[in-house]
């Protein structure tokens, strides 16, 4: 029984701290500054916990004699859940100036974050299509009411009502699938769905495999594939940017929890029904959201526009896992991880600029950036050369290993077009490096402030490099082989 | 009544969800569109449920109430919201975030 407590104290720290949080979000003896730092303590808890489960997990359901096999306990899971309360932490210490600096910004904001997160992890556990189902709901809600947080702009509102309204009708969409599911297996429980389509033929599994496409558009949609790209760009516009930043980096990687341990596992025999589906969305991903990222003049928009290109990359990786590739699934979770951290950190330097201007941030606005701000350029670069996938980085090595799951598996159109709109996308990544070194600056120098943005968005850089570079030389410290390594323990512990 | 009738009116509901979703402007009808959307789908849990004669469909189908009330929350909150802010609920009139501006 205590076994199973600690066990479910990640989960729990942080739906206890999303509740503490909203108790005391009235009071007025608790500053914005305190709040923040109390959703921190109750974030970093499941953070270090989670550090040291990594690797041996004793027991594999949480508590089996009240939720049945509903919530698993694995490496997949203990790994995601690490990346959604790193990416939250750095969030909210990234952009503790920018809340300061805005008055629309009250407590309930870090109670929102906070139930979000819990909703992410409790997806990544999720052993069971309902629980997964009210898991994405519970992330989703808190997340559209963020999008909506600026309240008195009404981009913001819109930018919520967009969302809102699509993204209600695929959680519909999510339980209709499960609903046919559960009419064909009769149990909508992952244990049973993978004992039903292992021991079945693909003809017998017609409803299966409707139910199945009806959860495959949810998470297209969620992952802004290009049929279902619309509101992408919009709504990382119109949400402010610690918000923006939030659900590029953490709530995109969420879904890829769901996606991965359903393709992977549970649907893996049907998988040979999707493979043209998935490529030729995978083709209007590439190219839409190239065609969108360069059509954009705002940098918000054009990071947007360039995270639909990023999930078509991970997409290829999708239907190479269809193809039997061994290495599709570990690429994913190092795609993940270096969209992650190269994510985190542009938004981040991003909304550490729009501390002190008002509106939103063009490329003009970069103009002679370099001059003013020298080693925030330096930062900013290092995480566009990343983005890009330019070698010596974190993301270089993510294509890398993407590319080469899709060459295994057969797929040399795919890749080919992956590595095209790689080179396309050098084009709106260095056009604003180009802005920011190639023009002088109207203002004077600015001083290198060190506070706890600055230091983040820097270690964000520096493990950027370290991905790309890095040796496993240092002790406790995994080099670019080593993430690679943990992607694949944590892959094999799925099965 | 056989329970195929049952399926068929679960699909057509759940159809004229969306294609109210799609082709109404009024955002309030759109929100009433997801709604019929989400109900066809108890339709269709409650029907397995009986031709199964198995329990969990039901309980799954009250699950699925719970969330659609905590939707509705947010929605009817957020309707109000555009309402106060802009005096009409068209969606036409939301295009603040559109190319261009």
């Amino acid at each position: 029984m205590i076994e199973q407590i600690v066990l479910a104290l990640p989960m729990a720290s942080v739906v206890i701290g999303a509740i503490v949080l909203m108790l005391l979000s009235k009071s007025k003896k608790f500053t914005l500054n305190k709040l923040n730092l109390l959703a921190v303590f109750f974030l970093s808890i499941p953070l270090i916990m989670q550090y040291f489960t990594l690797g041996n997990h004793a027991i594999p359901f949480l508590f089996p004699d009240v939720f049945g096999d509903s919530f698993i306990l694995d490496d997949f899971s203990t790994i995601f859940d690490m990346m959604f309360t790193g990416g939250a932490i750095l969030t909210l210490l990234v952009n503790n100036d920018y809340i300061k600096s805005r008055k629309y910004y009250s407590g309930e904001y870090f109670a929102l974050i906070l139930f979000s997160v819990f909703g992410m992890m409790m997806l990544s556990h999720a052993h069971e299509l309902v629980s997964a189902f009210i898991a994405l709901e519970i992330a989703s809600l808190s997340v559209y009411t963020l999008a909506g947080y600026h309240k008195n702009n009404q981009v913001s509102s819109e930018a919520m009502m967009k969302y809102m309204v699509l993204g209600s009708m695929t959680g519909a969409f999510f339980m209709f699938g499960t609903a046919l599911i559960y009419g064909a297996v009769g149990s909508t429980s992952l244990t049973q769905i993978a004992l039903y389509t292992s021991s079945h033929t693909l003809d017998e599994m017609t409803l299966l495999i409707v139910g199945a496409s009806f959860i495959m558009v949810t998470i297209m949609f969620k992952i802004g594939a290009v049929p279902f790209h619309s509101w992408v760009v919009d709504v990382y516009h119109g949400a402010p940017y610690p918000v923006t930043m939030f659900m590029a980096s953490t709530f995109k990687i969420a879904i890829f929890a769901i996606a991965l341990r359903l393709y992977l596992v549970n649907f893996a025999p049907i998988n040979s029904f999707w493979t043209e589906i998935l490529q030729v969305m995978t083709i209007l991903t590439l190219l839409g959201g190239s065609w969108l990222a360069i059509s954009q003049k705002l940098v918000k928009r054009m990071l947007a526009g360039s995270s639909i290109v990023h999930s078509g990359y991970l997409l290829i990786a999708i239907s190479s896992i269809g193809l039997g590739s061994e290495l599709a699934a570990p690429a994913i979770m190092f795609y993940l991880l270096a969209y992650f951290l190269s994510a985190v950190g542009s938004f981040g330097i991003l909304s550490f600029i729009a501390v002190h201007s008002k509106k939103q941030m063009s490329y003009e606005d970069f103009k002679g950036f370099a001059e003013r701000r020298p080693y925030m350029a330096l930062m900013m670069s290092i995480f566009m050369l990343s983005l890009a996938g330019f070698p010596s980085t974190i993301g270089f090595l993510g294509k890398f290993y993407i590319f080469t799951a899709a060459i295994e598996s057969g797929q040399i159109l795919l890749a080919a077009l992956g590595i095209t709109t790689a080179f396309i996308s050098v084009y709106y990544y260095f056009k604003l490096i180009a802005m920011m070194y190639f023009y002088p600056s109207q203002k004077s120098q600015k001083k290198f402030t060190v506070d706890i943005s600055t230091a983040l968005i820097l270690v964000m850089a520096l493990l950027v490099i370290w991905g790309g570079i890095g040796t496993s030389l240092i002790p406790f410290v995994p080099g670019a082989d080593g993430f690679i390594d943990i992607a694949k323990q944590a892959v094999s512990s799925l099965k | 009544m056989t329970p195929d009738m049952f399926f068929l009116l679960s699909s057509v509901l759940f159809s004229i969800g969306l294609v109210g979703l799609v082709a109404r402007k009024n955002l309030f009808v759109m929100y009433m569109s997801i709604e019929l959307m989400l109900s066809s789908v108890n339709l269709l849990l409650a029907t397995f449920s009986k031709v199964l004669g198995d329990a969990s469909g039901s309980v799954i189908a009250l699950l699925m109430i719970a969330v659609i009330a905590a939707e509705a929350a947010l929605f009817l909150a957020l309707i109000i919201h555009m309402y106060r802010s802009s005096r009409t609920l068209n969606s036409d009139h939301f295009d603040k975030l559109a190319e261009g501006k």
